[in-house]
């Protein structure tokens, strides 16, 4: 019926880098709510078992300690908490300095495997007790260890289809911000501002820690080894081979196995140190992410995005990455997501925190979920307009954490009340 | 309430949203985009209205009155609300015009702009569906279900989802008719939206206990609206664009005064599928369902 193809409008392309971003955010919020009302949901009790770790062992939450109690307890052991991961990333900092990437590569796929394994296996466990699953201990710990590996290769091997790679980072991500959800209420919103407010000095300040890794590894031209979710790469109208041919020329023009840079290097520093009640395995660090935003690498400095640049101009692009090469026409162009060929990497903690942050809220009630979801969300889409708009590094956690905290006050305090009145009296607007 | 029926009474307040929403926004990142962020605002909103409502609920008294000021306030602010989103899609529109001239791509043409209006609706939509009705299905699993005395026959989940669904209906398709209505002029079209919205809102504070009429009463508002809706959209684009009523259109006079964006860039024909597919199919879905 169609005599010619319809030209397609700029409503099909527009944002689709924003939307590769906040579908697996979602899908790992949407995991660790269901997990948290499966789990948690039976034993509320179990929020009072003592658990001992790096982010309570200044004061440990019961229900019986007055308000002011509960929040000097929680600034105490958000404090601690922030410095060791302060600590921890001046230690990365000086490690890749010192240039000892391959260690730096050996330890993240160590805790990788840890959290695949211990944390996952833990909560496999905790799962298959709910449901009464019939499954025996050669058959699990089969499983359990193909999972791990194949997780572990995931994040350390490049090669490994993108798909498996995303699939196994929302994992991690999903068993790590489980893991926090188990922390005392008070402590968990407590430490989620402190991590947001750490977020921003981190990575804004001259002297801040992340800062001086990004500064490092641009100087260097080199790749951050950290866990990074890294979405596929917008390619218009040129076919899914050129893309792929494109980022194989990236990584072996660099000749190092990590994730090809992309649009927007955004890891974090974060860490993860348990010891689960019942299991006294005191991991130390876990994982390494930065909180960054790098926008120059990768850029298309061509207008046009249906176009298929050469490659080699790809190349000279990230060599000479600078904060001001790119034309500001362009900033309009990518800040709205259409047109780059470079892909948007999230870090993992950043995918950690947002997900704590609804987890804690589905375990009041499932409205403050909604409300805090589209917070985040809007917090994410904020940050990435920032980051078109500003192009340099930039922090992702604090916009949304704080919208996260502000909309869950709201919802909790005003909303709830007034809708569950509105809706009783059959009142619909 | 079982798990099997919280997920009924789910998907029948928001199951014509799920299928719209796979038909026609699915494929356009920015038409999801326009959906949360309008859902957002929608959200904001209501939490405002809260803030000022919140130091008189639960009413004390029976009378009516206090509900009808309520209802009256919430309608007044979505209703300015719209409005202030027809502020800001306007200045989107011009960015977006001017961002399709730098790619050179065709600039918006009326399906996209009914599109975009559509996912704004339904963004309005969905989040009274989440937050009236989904919401409170959540705390409401196990055995027993509630039921209140305005419609004491049915489960009030069902009460709520139903009425959902009307308001989805109303919320999404009110957004296309008033931002038309908006960019036409044309009062009836503008005044349209907040006149539907206040009856059906009002349509459920009578204290009368008229039971399922009620509902059913709920649901002919809903699908009248819905029909009249359609009926509308078809006539609109109908309206528009002549090439669809089968007038020969020579290649020079083929830019109709009521369009803008450049036609040159792609033939006429190409917009028939879209045009006559997207209202009908997505009108006969919600009165299938209904």
């Amino acid at each position: 019926m169609e005599q010619n193809p319809r030209p397609r409008s700029v409503l099909e392309t527009l944002g689709e880098e924003i939307i590769r971003i906040v579908t697996p955010v979602s899908i790992c919020m949407l995991a660790v709510v269901i997990l948290v009302s499966i789990l948690n949901g039976d034993s509320s009790s179990r929020g009072d078992l003592p658990i001992t770790t790096m982010a309570t062992i200044a004061y440990s939450e019961s229900s019986s300690d007055s308000t002011w109690d509960k929040l000097k307890g929680a600034l105490l052991n958000s404090l601690v908490f922030v410095a060791v991961v302060t600590v921890v990333t001046f230690l990365l900092v000086l490690l890749f300095y010192l240039r000892c990437t391959k260690f730096l590569k050996y330890y993240m796929g160590f805790s990788a495997f840890l959290v695949l394994g211990f944390m996952g296996g833990e909560i496999a466990l905790l799962l298959i007790q709910d449901f009464s699953f019939p499954v025996d201990c050669i058959t699990f710990a089969i499983l359990l260890f193909n999972f791990t590996v194949v997780g572990v290769l995931a994040v350390f091997m490049s090669k490994m289809a993108i798909f498996v790679t995303q699939a196994y980072l929302v994992v991690i991500g999903m068993l790590v911000a489980y893991w926090f959800t188990l922390l005392p209420e008070w402590t968990t919103w407590v430490l989620l501002v402190a991590m947001a407010l750490y977020d921003l000095a981190a990575v804004l300040l001259p002297g801040g820690p992340l800062r001086l890794l990004v500064e490092l590894a641009m100087s260097r031209d080199e790749d951050i080894p950290a866990l990074v979710y890294e979405a596929r790469p917008v390619i218009n109208d040129s076919g899914p081979s050129g893309g792929v041919v494109r980022r194989r020329v990236w990584r072996e023009e660099r000749g190092d196995t990590d994730e090809n840079q992309g649009l927007s290097a955004n890891t974090r520093s974060g860490l993860a140190s348990d010891s689960t009640p019942g299991t006294h395995l005191s991991v130390g660090i876990g994982e390494h992410e930065r909180n960054l935003a790098d926008a120059e690498e990768g850029r298309v400095t061509g207008g046009d995005s249906e176009l298929t640049t050469p490659l080699i101009q790809h190349i000279n692009v990230r060599m000479n990455s600078s904060e001001n090469a790119v034309p500001s026409e362009n900033l309009v162009l990518e800040g709205i997501g259409l047109g780059s060929s470079g892909a948007i990497k999230l870090g993992l903690g950043d995918f950690i925190f947002y997900s704590v942050l609804v987890g804690r809220a589905a375990m009041y009630d499932f409205m403050t979920v909604y409300a805090c979801y589209l917070a985040i969300v809007a917090g994410l889409g904020v940050t990435l307009m920032l980051l078109a708009f500003y192009r340099k590094a930039l922090p992702a956690l604090p916009v949304s954490i704080m919208l996260g905290v502000l909309f869950y006050l709201l919802t909790r305090l005003l909303l709830e009340d007034f809708v569950v009145q509105c809706s009783m009296n059959l009142l619909m607007f | 309430m079982t798990v099997a029926a919280g997920i009924g009474y789910a998907l029948s307040a928001l199951g014509p949203s799920l299928s719209l929403f796979t038909a026609v926004i699915s494929h356009k990142p920015f038409l999801i985009l326009i959906l949360l962020s309008s859902t957002l605002v929608w959200l904001m909103s209501l939490i405002a209205l809260s803030a000022v409502w919140r130091g008189f609920i639960p009413f004390k008294t029976a009378a009516w009155w206090p509900y009808a000021l309520l209802i009256l306030t919430s309608v007044a602010s979505q209703e300015a609300l719209r409005l202030f989103l027809w502020r800001l899609y306007k200045r989107m529109e011009e960015l977006l015009d001017a961002f399709a001239d730098r790619v050179s791509k065709p600039r918006l043409v009326i399906t996209d702009k009914m599109q975009i209006a559509l996912a704004g609706g339904m963004g309005h939509g969905v989040a009274h569906a989440v937050f009236f009705c989904i919401s409170l299905l959540t705390p409401a699993f196990g055995s027993a279900t509630y039921y209140v005395e305005k419609c004491s026959r049915i489960p009030f989940f069902l009460v709520s989802a139903m009425i959902a669904l009307a308001f989805v209906t109303i919320h999404t398709f009110s957004m296309v008719i008033a931002f038309s209505g908006y960019s036409e002029g044309n009062r009836t079209d503008q005044y349209f939206a907040p006149v539907v919205h206040l009856a059906a809102g009002m349509l459920y504070m009578r204290s009368v206990p008229i039971l399922k009429f009620e509902v059913s009463i709920a649901i002919s508002e809903g699908v009248s609206s819905t029909t009249l809706l359609e009926i509308r959209e078809d006539i609109l684009i109908f309206r528009r664009c002549p090439h669809l009523q089968g007038i020969p259109i020579a290649p020079k006079n083929r830019v109709s005064p009521t369009e803008d964006g450049s036609l040159a860039a792609g033939g006429p024909s190409a917009y028939d599928y879209h045009l006559r597919l997207g209202p009908k199919f997505t009108g006969a879905i919600i009165i299938v369902t209904q």
